[in-house]
């Protein structure tokens, strides 16, 4: 009984990093139907995600609780956190270099990012 | 017998006495045998007769026997312990703090207890741990089915996650995939009848005969097969000497006759014994009768106290009865106690009183519907045959149908894409969707207008405790949402003021009072008085007692029922003493109560009259 949740052991490790990189503040439930009141601001962003899924982009999603490992893997979303804590998240990145942090973005927002990296 | 035995069945049958009694018997056989509860309101140690708790506990005066209570709240405290220490080390304090503010909701809950009680069906062979026999003791019907229910569920939910966009409810379950797994075998295990027994304990009464006619027809559609009866207390030759005791045994050998012909599986009976069944000594005597025939042979004497409190002055009806504004009543309790029967009472006295009644369950075994006589909906809808009063049953399978739809309505009129709400869809088919729409419902009625006495039948002690600090738990998790736009915050604050109304009208006299049903037995008062406590912390104090199957002193003739009534008196009085509030005493009756007509001959019996200091 005195074994910990081994959640770092399950963490698929190998995979390429996707595109756009969400890092979430901790909550209990990320889909926004959770608890009393529905979260739009949630309900917007797992639009926004299939959105840009459908395009054949890769999109992750990190929880603070379930893929600890994602944060500990970035350093530079772990320097923000450790600054700034709450205030930093949620952080976005677009290949590998955060584009916006506090706010969750808006689609326009992430495909410029998208496009200013192609070039 | 296999090595896995549930012991399921409504609430107050008996069902702790003879998971008791069994435990006992194995482990006297040399079985090293453990029992294991997972009812909030577990009253293993009131039996056994020493403190339990959270572990495995040796029982005193039992070789072999251990013992065990799942203590949700323990239980999800240990589950966020193991699943927060790797954040611990490598995260800000502040957000580890928020991290377990925020797994502390009721969904965390449910996983922990649900993850505790797996681990036993999980355990390692062949190691000094393992036990011959492990017993559980489970929680009440519409509870335990809902816990069965959940490995399904669950395995559902989880496969659907891991293939649709990575995200689910059960977030809180870090561990998803170990989980999966355990979840999948404990169910396997539950599957294999040479390796668990289903035993119903049952009363030969109707409402216990569908109750378990439901529960099993329930655990079929999960391919469980293994089922055993127990029918419970009935009456003894010696006992049927009274006419009240002999009309009640003619009505229980009708229900034994439908028991035979309506479910089909081994049974055996246990007699209803002239005392009560407390400590290992009186477990042993009760094996002895009901294991090898022996019959009781004991007939207990109490002595007869004949001080018993005087009853003071008041009149049950103030308590009850709407003054300037609306009154809204609880009536809590273990399941099987008489909840439904004595809110169906009160109602009704309400009802021909002329106030505009509404009478609600929240309990999803309720039989509202027999008790009236009457078929009674998801939806309030007037009683026919009484003007002013409406029911409606709560269902959490058909409020989480409506809450469903209507938020994918609102989904829809935001102008969602249908891929978002396809996704939406499948992140509601989950059981805390159930839980959150039951709750939902209950704010809704608490808080609506129109009525001027709305009385809920509430669910069992533990659901029902759960279900009512939710209001409270809901308002801390909405003060540690750190992320919200201006739409939820004007959204939450509507929520969080309903919320506080609901709270502050339940901590108030003026506008409530919960009544506390009980029988006058020893594990019934303790389990009350805990629920009463519990309900104190959040500041709710109990307005009135019930004491249900009261034996009129009339009919107490001869050595069997003069036993039982003379226990019963010792135990009014304590009932009294305890909780020094008005008692409400509902009589033992030579039939059941389903008929407004009975219903409003007992609440004028009840409401009617004014107690006078004698």
């Amino acid at each position: 009984m005195e074994q910990t949740i081994p959640i770092f052991d399950h963490m698929p490790a190998q995979t390429p990093a996707a595109e756009v990189e969400i890092f979430d503040p901790p909550m209990c439930c990320p889909t926004g139907l959770c608890g009393p009141t529905l979260d739009q601001t949630l309900l917007d962003l797992n639009e926004m995600i299939l959105t840009l899924q459908a395009e054949n982009l890769r999109v992750a999603r990190y929880q603070m609780t379930s893929h600890p490992q994602a944060f500990l893997r970035n350093a530079e979303v772990m320097k923000l956190v450790r600054e700034k804590q709450m205030d930093a998240l949620p952080i976005t990145v677009v290949h590998d270099k955060i584009m916006k942090t506090g706010a969750y973005p808006t689609i326009d927002e992430v495909r410029s990012a998208l496009n200013g990296a192609a070039k | 017998m296999t090595q896995f035995i549930f012991f399921s069945g409504k609430g107050g049958v008996g069902k702790t006495s003879m998971a008791c009694t069994y435990a006992v018997r194995y482990a006297g056989e040399g079985k090293r045998t453990l029992i294991v509860t997972t009812d909030p309101a577990s009253n293993l140690a009131d039996v056994f007769e020493q403190p339990i708790g959270h572990r495995i506990t040796s029982i005193a005066g039992v070789p072999n026997l251990f013992a065990m209570e799942i203590d949700p709240d323990q239980a999800t405290r240990e589950y966020i312990d193991r699943a927060m220490a790797p954040h611990r080390a490598a995260f800000p304090s502040q957000m580890v703090q928020v991290m377990e503010e925020q797994m502390s909701g009721p969904c965390t809950a449910e996983v922990a207890a649900f993850d505790r009680f797996t681990d036993f069906l999980d355990l390692p062979v062949d190691t000094d741990t393992s036990f011959d026999v492990i017993i559980f003791d489970t929680a009440p019907t519409g509870h335990t089915i809902r816990l069965l229910e959940l490995p399904a569920e669950w395995s559902q939910s989880i496969n659907e996650a891991s293939t649709g966009s990575g995200q689910t409810c059960i977030g809180p379950a870090a561990a998803i995939q170990d989980a999966r797994h355990k979840y999948e075998r404990a169910l396997a295990v539950m599957r294999l009848s040479d390796q668990t027994t289903f035993i119903f304990v049952l009363h030969p009464e109707a409402i216990s005969i569908k109750e378990t006619r439901r529960a099993i027809g329930e655990l079929t559609k999960l391919d469980i097969a293994n089922y055993r009866l127990i029918i419970n207390g009935i009456i003894p030759p010696e006992g049927a000497e009274n006419p009240l005791f002999a009309a009640r045994l003619e009505m229980q050998r009708r229900y034994l006759a439908e028991i035979e012909s309506s479910l089909p599986y081994p049974k055996q009976c246990m007699t209803l014994l002239a005392g009560e069944i407390r400590g290992v000594q009186s477990l042993r005597r009760v094996g002895r009768m009901f294991f090898d025939g022996e019959s009781d042979p004991q007939v207990e004497t109490f002595q007869a106290e004949q001080a018993v409190a005087k009853p003071p002055s008041y009149r049950l009806s103030d308590l009850v009865a709407p003054n300037s504004q609306r009154c809204t009543l609880f009536f809590a309790g273990k399941g099987g106690v008489g909840k439904t029967v004595a809110s169906c009472i009160t109602a009704v006295w309400l009802a021909r009183q002329g106030y505009k009644t509404l009478l609600l369950t929240t309990d999803p075994a309720a039989h509202l519907g027999d008790v009236l006589g009457v078929p009674v909906g998801d939806e309030p809808a007037p009683v026919p045959g009484l003007e002013s009063l409406w029911a409606a049953k709560i269902d959490p399978k058909a409020a989480a149908e409506t809450y469903k739809v209507r938020i994918l309505a609102d989904a829809r009129q935001r102008g969602r894409p249908e891929s978002a709400i396809k996704v939406m869809a499948e992140e509601l088919d989950s059981p805390c969707t159930e839980e959150m729409a039951a709750f939902d419902k209950f704010i809704e009625y608490a808080t609506q207008e129109g009525w001027q006495a709305v009385v809920f039948d509430t669910a069992p002690t533990g659901h029902t405790l759960r279900l009512l600090e939710l209001p409270v738990d809901w308002s801390k998790q909405i003060d540690v949402k750190v992320f919200a736009s201006i739409d939820t915050a004007a959204a939450d604050d509507v929520a969080k003021q309903r919320f506080g109304q609901v709270i502050e009208m339940m901590r108030d006299p003026q506008q409530s009072a919960f009544a506390f049903v009980m029988y006058p037995e020893a594990t019934p008062i303790l389990e009350a008085w805990r629920a009463a406590q519990e309900l104190g912390a959040v500041g709710i104090r109990p307005g009135l007692v019930v004491a249900n199957m009261v034996i009129p002193a009339e009919q107490a003739t001869t050595p069997f029922t003069q036993s039982r009534r003379q226990m019963q008196e010792k135990y009014l009085a304590e009932i009294t003493e305890r909780f020094k509030v008005p008692l409400a005493p509902i009589p033992l009756l030579p039939k059941e109560i389903k008929s407004l007509e009975m219903l409003a001959e007992l609440g004028e019996s009840i409401y009617g009259v004014k107690m006078v200091r004698g």
